[in-house]
C-alpha cells in the first residue's frame, strides 16, 4: 500500500514551546528545554488516517532571532503550516501575523486564502499566579479573520490537546496533498529532455 | 576555486539547483515506477551537486536543504523496497556502488536509517559504521553538512533508554559515543575551515563559520536530551570529552560558542555538581575568548536556578559553589593582566548577584566580592569607560535591590570603597539610587554610626569637595537631588534622645561642610527633626536613675543656633528668620527664657538688617507678632522690650495700610485672656487709637488721590478689633468708643463707596445683632451698643 508523505512546519517566536510540543507528540517525555531550538529539526512519524498510511514530516524551526533567515526552500512544498504562540506572552501572539504573512510570501501557495493553517496557543498549564494574557476569544477572532483557521489550546507539559492538534493537522495536510501537482511541476521544468546526457566526472 | 562575488554565487546556485532539480525529477520518476537501479543512479547524480566548491556556506545550506527534502522521499522508497522483498542488507551494499564518495555517503546514511528501522541489526552497529565512514569526507564544508545530515536522521534512532532501538545494558554509552564522535569530527571540520583560502579573506571566513556553528552545537543539544544522560553520565563521560575537544581545538570562535552551548543546554543541577570541572577549563581557553560573558551567563543561570528553587540551596553550600566561582574568576583575571576593566567589573557584578541570590545571609561573601573588585580597580584610577561605569552602578545597586534595606548594605565594608572609584557624575547617580532605596522601603537609619557610613556612600550629593570648581549641574536636577536629601533626613531617627542627638550632630557636620548652595535644602528639615527631639526629652526631675542627662534642652538649642546662623550667609535670611522663631517657640515650651529671648533677638536682627523688601517685611512682622503673642516664658522686662520693638517696627512699615494693620495686630500683645499679668487695657486702647490715626491719615491720602472717594475698609477692620476686645471685657474699650467709631464709619459710608467695604460693614452690623440675642454677659454687652 502506497504511503503518503506530508510536510508540516511549525512557526512561531522563540520560547513558545514548539520543540516541546513536537517531543510530546513523538511520545517522548517532556523535558524542560533551557535554550531555544538550535537550527532546524525534523521529526518523522507514521500514522494511519481513514485507513490510509501517512508519513508526517514535521519540521521544527528556529525562533524569532532568526526571523526571515530561514531559506525560502524550507517553506516550499509544505502541506500544512502550524503557528504557535504562548498564551502567557502577548508579544508571541502579536507575532503570529508576521509568521503567517512570511509563510504566504515564502511558500507562495497557489490559493493563499485556502491554504491550511492551524494555530496553537501553548503553555495553558502555566500557573505562576497570574491570569493568562491572551484570551481564547481573541485568538478565535484572529482565526476567523484569516479564513477560519483551526485553533487548539495546548500544553506540552500537561499533555493537553497535543495528540488532538496533530491529528487535525495531519487531516488538513492530507486534504491538501499535492502529489499529482508535484509531478506536473516537475514535468514543466524539464519538458524537452528525453534522454539522459551524462556528464563526465572524475572517479574519486 | 572561490566564487568571485555574490552575483557569481547566485549564478552557481541557480545552475546547481537546476541540475539538481532535473535529477530529482528523474529520481522521482524512477521511484514511481519502482525502479531501484535508476533511483540510485539519479539520486547519486543529484547529490553530486553537493560536491561544489563555488558556494558560500549560506548558499550551500540552501542546496543542502533541497537534498535533504528529496532524500526523505528516497528513504520512504527504500522502506517500501524492503517490504517488497529487497533485503535491507543488500540495499545497504547496493548504495555503496555510487561512483563518488560524497553521494555515496549520503545514500549510505539514508539506507542506514532504514536499516536501523528494520531492526535487523543493532542500532549501535549501524551508527558506528556510518560515523566512521563519514571520515571519508575531509573537505570542511562538505563534511560538516554530511555529518549534520547523519546527526539529523539518527536523531530519533539513537539507542537511548526508552527508545524502541534500546540495546543492552550499555545502550546509553553507545548512543553517547556516537553523538560525541560525530560532534568531535564536526568540530574539527569546523575549526579547519579557518585555514581554507588566502589570509586576506580571513574576516569573511570567520563570518561564514559563524553561520555554521549551530550545526556543531546541535550535537550538544542532542546529548542533553538523551534520557540516559543522567548526572553520572554527564559528569564522567560527556563533560570531560566535550571539554577536551573544546580546549584542544585551540580555536577562539569554537571555544566561545561551544562552552556557551554547554551552559545553555544542560540542566542547572548538572552545572552545580560539575562546577570545578567546568570552571577548570576556563583558564585553558584561548586568551582572546570572551570568558567574561561565558562566566557571567553561567552565574546568571545558577542565580535564577537558586531564586526559583529554594530547595536546592543546600546543594550550593555542599558543593561550595561560591568559593569555586570566586577562585575561578580570580584565576581568569590573573591570567589576563591587561583584562579590560569592563570585563572584570562584569564578572564581579555577576558573581555578586549570584552571591546575593544563593547566600543572602552571608554578608561576608558579598563583601569579599566587593573587596576583590576594589583590588582590581586600584591602580586604574577613575574609570573612564562608560560601560564599565554603568556595570559598576549595576553591581552597587544589586545589594540594595536584594535586601531592600540600606542598613544591611551599610554592613558591607568594601561597598564605599567601590563607590570611591566612580566619577563625580556617577557618584551622584549612585547616591540618588541609595536615597531612593531608603525612601521606597521606609528604611530607618537608627544610629549615628550608620548615618556616618551612609553619608560616606552618598557624599556625591552631600558635598563638592572632590571638585572645588564643580561640574555645572542642571539647576532642576540639583534641586531634585537636594530635595531627596531633605526627605532622607526624616528617615534618620532614633527614639532614644541621646542617640538621636548624635545623629543630628553627624548631619550638622556634613551639611555645614557641604557647600552653601545646599544649606537652604538641608538645614530646614534638620531643624524640624531636631525640634522634634526636644519634645521627647524626659522632664527634669522625672529621671529615675538620678544621673544627669547627657542631652539637655540647652545643648540642643545651642546646636540649633549654630546650624541656623549658617543660613544668612547663603544668603537665605528669610529662611533663617523663620527657623529662629520656630526655635523660640520651642524654647518657650521648655521654659528656657534666656534661650527663647536669644532666638528672638536673632530674628529681630535679621528683620532689621536682612529683610528689606516691603512685602517680606509685612509677612515677617506678622510672624513676629503671632509668635510673640504665643510666648509664655518671658518675664515682664523681656516681654516689654520685645513688644516695644515690635510695635516700633509696625509703625515704621512703608505703606500706611500695612502700618495700620500691623499696629492693630500689636494690640493682641497686651491682652491675653488666660493670663492676668498680661492684661493692659490702656496699651490695647493706645494701639487701636494709633491705628485709627494711621487709618485716618491713609484715608486723607486716598481722598486726595481719588477726588472725594476712599476706602473705609481699614476703619471697619479696626471696628472688628474694638468689638473683639469689648467682648473680652477690656474695660477701656467703652460703649461710647464703639458707638463713636460706628458713627464715623457711617459718615464715610454716606459718600460713594467701595461695595466690598459696604458689604463688610453690613456683615459686621449683622454680627452685632446676632450677638445681642445671646444669653449672658456677651448679650448684655452688645445690647448696650446702639447702632
Amino acid at each position: 500500500m502506497e504511503k503518503t508523505k506530508l510536510k508540516i512546519i511549525l512557526l512561531g517566536d522563540s520560547g513558545v514551546g514548539k520543540t516541546s510540543l513536537l517531543k510530546r507528540y513523538n511520545d517522548k517525555d517532556f523535558k524542560q528545554l533551557h535554550n531555544s531550538t538550535i537550527y532546524v529539526d525534523l521529526v518523522t512519524k507514521e500514522i494511519c488516517i481513514a485507513e490510509r498510511q501517512v508519513i508526517l514530516q514535521i519540521w521544527d524551526t528556529a525562533g524569532q532571532e532568526r526571523f526571515k533567515s530561514l531559506p525560502s526552500r524550507f517553506y516550499r512544498d509544505t502541506d500544512c503550516c502550524v503557528l504557535v504562540y504562548d498564551v502567557n506572552t502577548l508579544k508571541t501572539f502579536e507575532s503570529i501575523d508576521n509568521w503567517h504573512d512570511e509563510f504566504i510570501k515564502q511558500a507562495n501557495p497557489e490559493t493563499p486564502t485556502k491554504f491550511p493553517f492551524v494555530l496553537m496557543g501553548n503553555k495553558t498549564d502555566v500557573n505562576n499566579g497570574k491570569p493568562r494574557v491572551v484570551a481564547k476569544e481573541i485568538a478565535d477572532q484572529w482565526c476567523g479573520s484569516k479564513g477560519n483557521i483551526v485553533y487548539f489550546e495546548t500544553s506540552a507539559k500537561a499533555k493537553i490537546n497535543v495528540e488532538e492538534a496533530f491529528l487535525e493537522i495531519a487531516k488538513k495536510a492530507l486534504t491538501n496533498e499535492r502529489q499529482i501537482d508535484d509531478m506536473e511541476r516537475y514535468r514543466s521544468v524539464v519538458p524537452t529532455i528525453e534522454k539522459e546526457t551524462p556528464r563526465s566526472r572524475c572517479s574519486c | 576555486m572561490i566564487a568571485d562575488g555574490s552575483e557569481d554565487e547566485e549564478k552557481w546556485l541557480a545552475a546547481g539547483a537546476a541540475a539538481f532539480k532535473q535529477n530529482a525529477f528523474y529520481m522521482q520518476r524512477a521511484i514511481d515506477s519502482n525502479n531501484l537501479k535508476d533511483a540510485l543512479k539519479y539520486s547519486a547524480q543529484m547529490l553530486s551537486e553537493l560536491r561544489t566548491s563555488k558556494l558560500s556556506p549560506h548558499k550551500y545550506y540552501d542546496l543542502y536543504m533541497r537534498a535533504f527534502d528529496e532524500l526523505r522521499k528516497l528513504e520512504i522508497f527504500f522502506m517500501e523496497e524492503t517490504r517488497r522483498g529487497c533485503s535491507v542488507i543488500e540495499l545497504y551494499e547496493l548504495v555503496q556502488h555510487a561512483g563518488n564518495i560524497l553521494p555515496r555517503l549520503y545514500l549510505l546514511c539514508t539506507a542506514g536509517s532504514v536499516y536501523i528501522k528494520t531492526k535487523e541489526a543493532p542500532a549501535k552497529e549501524i551508527l558506528k559504521d556510518l560515523v566512521e565512514m563519514c571520515r571519508g569526507i575531509q573537505h570542511p564544508l562538505r563534511g560538516l553538512f554530511l555529518r549534520s545530515y547523519l546527526a539529523q536522521i539518527s536523531r530519533d534512532k539513537l539507542p537511548d533508554i526508552g527508545s524502541e532501538y534500546e540495546g543492552d545494558a550499555d545502550t546509553v554509552i553507545d548512543a553517547v559515543e556516537f553523538v560525541l564522535l560525530n560532534f568531535t569530527e564536526m568540530n574539527k571540520l569546523w575549526v579547519r575551515m579557518q585555514h581554507q583560502g588566502p589570509a586576506r579573506e580571513k574576516e569573511r571566513r570567520e563570518k561564514e563559520r559563524g553561520e555554521l556553528r549551530d550545526l556543531v552545537g546541535k550535537n550538544l543539544h542532542v546529548l542533553s536530551q538523551l534520557e540516559g544522560v543522567d548526572l553520572d553520565m554527564y559528569r564522567d563521560t560527556v563533560l570531560p570529552r566535550v571539554l577536551e575537544q573544546i580546549v584542544n581545538c585551540r580555536d577562539e570562535i569554537a571555544q566561545y560558542y561551544l562552552i556557551d552551548c554547554i551552559i545553555q543546554v544542560f540542566p542547572d543541577e548538572y552545572h552545580l555538581q560539575t562546577l570545578d570541572v567546568l570552571l577548570g577549563a576556563c583558564p585553558q581557553l584561548q586568551a582572546s575568548v570572551d570568558i567574561m560573558t561565558v562566566l557571567s551567563r553561567l552565574m546568571e543561570r545558577l542565580s535564577n536556578y537558586a531564586a526559583l528553587n529554594a530547595e536546592v540551596l543546600p546543594y550550593f553550600l555542599q558543593v561550595e559553589a561560591f568559593s569555586k566561582l570566586n577562585n575561578a574568576i580570580g584565576k581568569v583575571i590573573e591570567a589576563q593582566e591587561d583584562m579590560p576593566i569592563l570585563s572584570a567589573v562584569t564578572l564581579y557584578s555577576s558573581l555578586l548577584k549570584f552571591t546575593l541570590h544563593v547566600h543572602p545571609d552571608r554578608l561576608d561573601y558579598a563583601d569579599q566580592v566587593l573587596g576583590s573588585c576594589v583590588k582590581q580597580l586600584s591602580g586604574k584610577g577613575k574609570i573612564d569607560d562608560t560601560r564599565a561605569t554603568k556595570e559598576l552602578v549595576s553591581l552597587l545597586s544589586a545589594p540594595l535591590e536584594k535586601y531592600n534595606d540600606v542598613v544591611t548594605a551599610l554592613k558591607l565594608t568594601n561597598y564605599p570603597l567601590v563607590v570611591e572609584y566612580l566619577d563625580t557624575e556617577t557618584k551622584r547617580i549612585m547616591a540618588t539610587v541609595i536615597v531612593r532605596s531608603i525612601m521606597k522601603n521606609n528604611t530607618l537609619i537608627t544610629t549615628a554610626e550608620k548615618v556616618e557610613a551612609l553619608f560616606e556612600l552618598i557624599k556625591g550629593i552631600i558635598n563638592d569637595l572632590d571638585e572645588p570648581q564643580g561640574l555645572e549641574v542642571d539647576e532642576d536636577d540639583f534641586q531634585e537631588e537636594q530635595n531627596s536629601v531633605a526627605l532622607l533626613i526624616h528617615m534618620l531617627y532614633n527614639d532614644d534622645p541621646e542617640e538621636m542627638f548624635k545623629i543630628v550632630n553627624v548631619l550638622k557636620k556634613h551639611f555645614l561642610t557641604g557647600g552653601p548652595k545646599r544649606l537652604k535644602f538641608t538645614i530646614p528639615p534638620l531643624v524640624v527633626s531636631t525640634l522634634k527631639l526636644i519634645r521627647r526629652l524626659p522632664v527634669e526631675g522625672d529621671n529615675p536613675f538620678g544621673k544627669e542627662a547627657s542631652v539637655t534642652a540647652t545643648k540642643i538649642f545651642q546646636f540649633l543656633n549654630q546650624i541656623i546662623e549658617a543660613l544668612p550667609n547663603v544668603p537665605s535670611p528669610d529662611l533663617a528668620f523663620r527657623l529662629y522663631l520656630q526655635c523660640a517657640e520651642a524654647a518657650d515650651k521648655c521654659d528656657e527664657e534666656p534661650i527663647a529671648y536669644e532666638f528672638f533677638t536673632q530674628a529681630y536682627i535679621l528683620y532689621e538688617e536682612e529683610i528689606s523688601d516691603s512685602k517680606a517685611q509685612v509677612t515677617a512682622l506678622q510672624l513676629i507678632i503671632g509668635t510673640l503673642q504665643r510666648m509664655q516664658v518671658f518675664g515682664v522686662e523681656n516681654r516689654d522690650t520685645l513688644t516695644h520693638k515690635a510695635t516700633g517696627y509696625a509703625a515704621k512699615l512703608l505703606k500706611k495700610p500695612d502700618q495700620c494693620r500691623a499696629v492693630y495686630a500689636c494690640s493682641h500683645l497686651f491682652w491675653l485672656e488666660d493670663r492676668e499679668t498680661i492684661q493692659d487695657g490702656e496699651r490695647v486702647l493706645l494701639c487701636l487709637k494709633r491705628a485709627l490715626k494711621i487709618a485716618n491719615s491713609a484715608q486723607q491720602v486716598a481722598n486726595t488721590a481719588r477726588g472725594s472717594t476712599g476706602s473705609v475698609t481699614l476703619f471697619i477692620e479696626i471696628l472688628n478689633k474694638y468689638l473683639y476686645f469689648y467682648e473680652k471685657g477690656v474695660p477701656q474699650i467703652t460703649v461710647e468708643s464703639v458707638e463713636s467709631l460706628i458713627k464715623l464709619i457711617k459718615n464715610e459710608e454716606s459718600m460713594p463707596s467701595d461695595p466690598s467695604a459696604e458689604s463688610f460693614f453690613a456683615t459686621t452690623l449683622e454680627f452685632m445683632e446676632f450677638q445681642k440675642q445671646k444669653e449672658g454677659a456677651i448679650g448684655e454687652r452688645y445690647q448696650a451698643i446702639k447702632v
